[in-house]
């Protein structure tokens, strides 16, 4: 019963967070059809830049994580001018290829400048809110990891009430679905992808300040992130945000049921064959559509 | 309204129109007909900024708009309502006509309009809250003719509304074309079925290989030696 318990708390708390990180990637996909492998490195930012907040001028990491948000959300909107907006539309170009690698190179030349600045080194950084509460004889819960999947939960639902209500928001979405009819609406599809690339950076550096304290805080805090972000999108299907969500939470419980019930080694080996059959059976994920190329 | 002067426009490299002069008065119905894959499509794409023109200009509502973007030309009033169902699939009826009034200049007049809207299409009005995806075609060019009337709208430029359309729908959609055009808009159809067209059209155009062969105006229209030549390949 406590396994059973310690899973689905588990769950909670990896779910929330890997939907946090993955959905940026998923609108990214879905409005520009890039897979951005710069996420993880804008986990890592996040929580660079919270610690450098932090410990360099003793405030609130509260207001380290707003921080964080913003330079990562720059830092995105920035790699797009930098790295993206040059490659769409230009002849002779395969856009998708050609930008999935150029977000390779940000991804590297981010996490090479924060290693010669900072170094390799693991930089502690301090729990929002301290102390455990006791669910059951044997099981308990971090305060923090209940901030975690209460912030991540809280900030997937803002960005819902905003793709759904606001002007931008539906904006990005009708870019999504239909990018053509989107700029005969008038829609100024560039304005949105900047926003988009915003967006899932500024996601990703609010997951790396909730990550910070559990994994510390170096210039390879954003691999593993990574990683999974990547099994979630593929088994959830690009570009497909509800998807994403569903899939974060079922890769959340497969992690942690193997790690608890078999042994955490085997946690990243289950996921990949789980990933492996998922591509052959589907391999446009489990809400995701066949899709053409586009830009 | 509209002034084409010599437009050439394609895709890579492959030249579709091959120089096409049209001009379109204020409140007048202009139509260009001819067989598919003939350039009418692509001359819609290069007036609305989708694509850019080769060369050649366009001049709308007197300033030159060859080198605009597809969304500042929104703004100016010059709809374009796509081929096909160009909607938001995963979008409510409602949501998808919103948009259609995205420019900020619009979207003050969106709950005024979408009435409107409603009214000439009742059948959106039924279906308001349901998602794009689940609309018959018929309905679904409704809505796409509909959210162009979203916007401030001087001219409306509207491909082939009957394609893939049962008759009696195409029925439909035509009554209700024709009540905008009564109403006094500027309108470029481009349409396939010449009968269909003839019935609204103060002036129209036969496109044939990327040019305008033929015009005429009035009732006279196209005679059908001309209509049958080129589709059929029938000489004269």
């Amino acid at each position: 019963m406590n396994l059973v318990l310690q899973t689905l708390v588990s769950t909670l708390v990896q779910g929330s967070m890997l939907a946090l990180i993955t959905i940026g990637m998923s609108l990214v996909y879905g409005t520009l059809r890039v897979l951005n492998m710069a996420q993880g490195v804008m986990v890592m930012v996040g929580g660079v830049a919270a610690w450098t907040f932090v410990s360099g001028t003793g405030l609130s990491p509260w207001l380290g994580m707003i921080v964080a948000v913003i330079v990562a959300a720059l830092l995105g909107m920035l790699s797009y001018g930098v790295g993206i907006s040059r490659l769409i539309g230009r002849a002779g170009v395969d856009f998708e290829m050609t930008a999935f690698i150029s977000t390779f190179a940000i991804a590297s030349i981010v996490q090479n400048l924060v290693q010669l600045i900072y170094g390799p080194r693991q930089k502690d950084f301090p729990v929002l809110v301290p102390g455990r509460i006791q669910l059951t004889e044997g099981v308990s819960i971090t305060w923090q990891q209940i901030l975690t999947a209460a912030i991540a939960i809280a900030a997937l639902s803002l960005l819902g009430l905003f793709l759904t209500r606001s002007r931008y928001g539906l904006a990005i979405v009708a870019v999504a679905q239909n990018l053509d009819a989107a700029r005969l609406m008038g829609i100024p599809a560039r304005r949105a992808y900047v926003l988009t690339m915003g967006l899932a950076a500024g996601l990703a550096g609010l997951a790396g300040v909730l990550l910070a304290p559990v994994y510390f805080v170096s210039p390879g805090m954003g691999d593993l992130p990574m990683l999974q972000a990547l099994i979630v999108a593929i088994f959830a299907g690009l570009g497909s945000t509800r998807g994403t969500i569903i899939a974060a939470y079922i890769i959340g419980f497969v992690q942690a049921a193997v790690s608890i019930f078999w042994s955490s080694t085997y946690a990243m080996p289950v996921l990949y064959a789980l990933i492996v059959v998922v591509l052959i059976v589907r391999p446009f994920g489990i809400a995701g559509k066949p899709q053409e190329a586009r830009l | 309204m509209l002034e084409l002067t010599d437009v050439v426009a394609g895709y890579g490299s492959t030249t579709i129109v091959q120089g096409i002069s049209l001009e379109v008065a204020q409140g007048e119905c202009s139509v260009l007909v001819g067989p598919n894959g003939h350039g009418k499509t692509t001359l819609l794409r290069a007036i609305s900024g989708l694509i850019r023109a080769r060369s050649g200009r366009i001049v709308f509502d007197g300033s030159d708009i060859t080198r605009e973007k597809a969304e500042k030309l929104v703004e100016r009033g010059l709809i374009h309502m796509p081929q096909g169902d160009l909607v938001f699939p995963d979008m409510t009826v409602e949501e998808n006509l919103l948009l259609g009034a995205f420019p900020r200049a619009a979207a003050k007049r969106a709950k005024q309009r979408i009435d409107e809207v409603y009214q000439i299409f009742p059948r959106l009005l039924e279906r308001r809250t349901q998602r794009a995806r689940t609309l018959s075609g018929g309905e679904r060019r409704m809505l796409a003719i509909g959210r162009g009337l979203m916007g401030d709208a001087k001219m409306i430029m509207i491909d082939e509304p009957s394609l893939g359309l049962a008759p009696v729908i195409v029925d439909e959609v035509y009554r209700q074309l024709r009540s905008i055009v009564e109403s006094g808009m500027t309108v470029l159809l481009v349409e396939e079925s010449v009968t269909r067209a003839q019935s609204l059209a103060d002036s129209m155009h036969l496109v044939e290989n990327g040019e305008i062969v033929r015009s005429s105006k009035g009732s006279e229209l196209l005679d059908k030696q001309a209509i049958r030549a080129t589709y059929l390949g029938v000489s004269e």
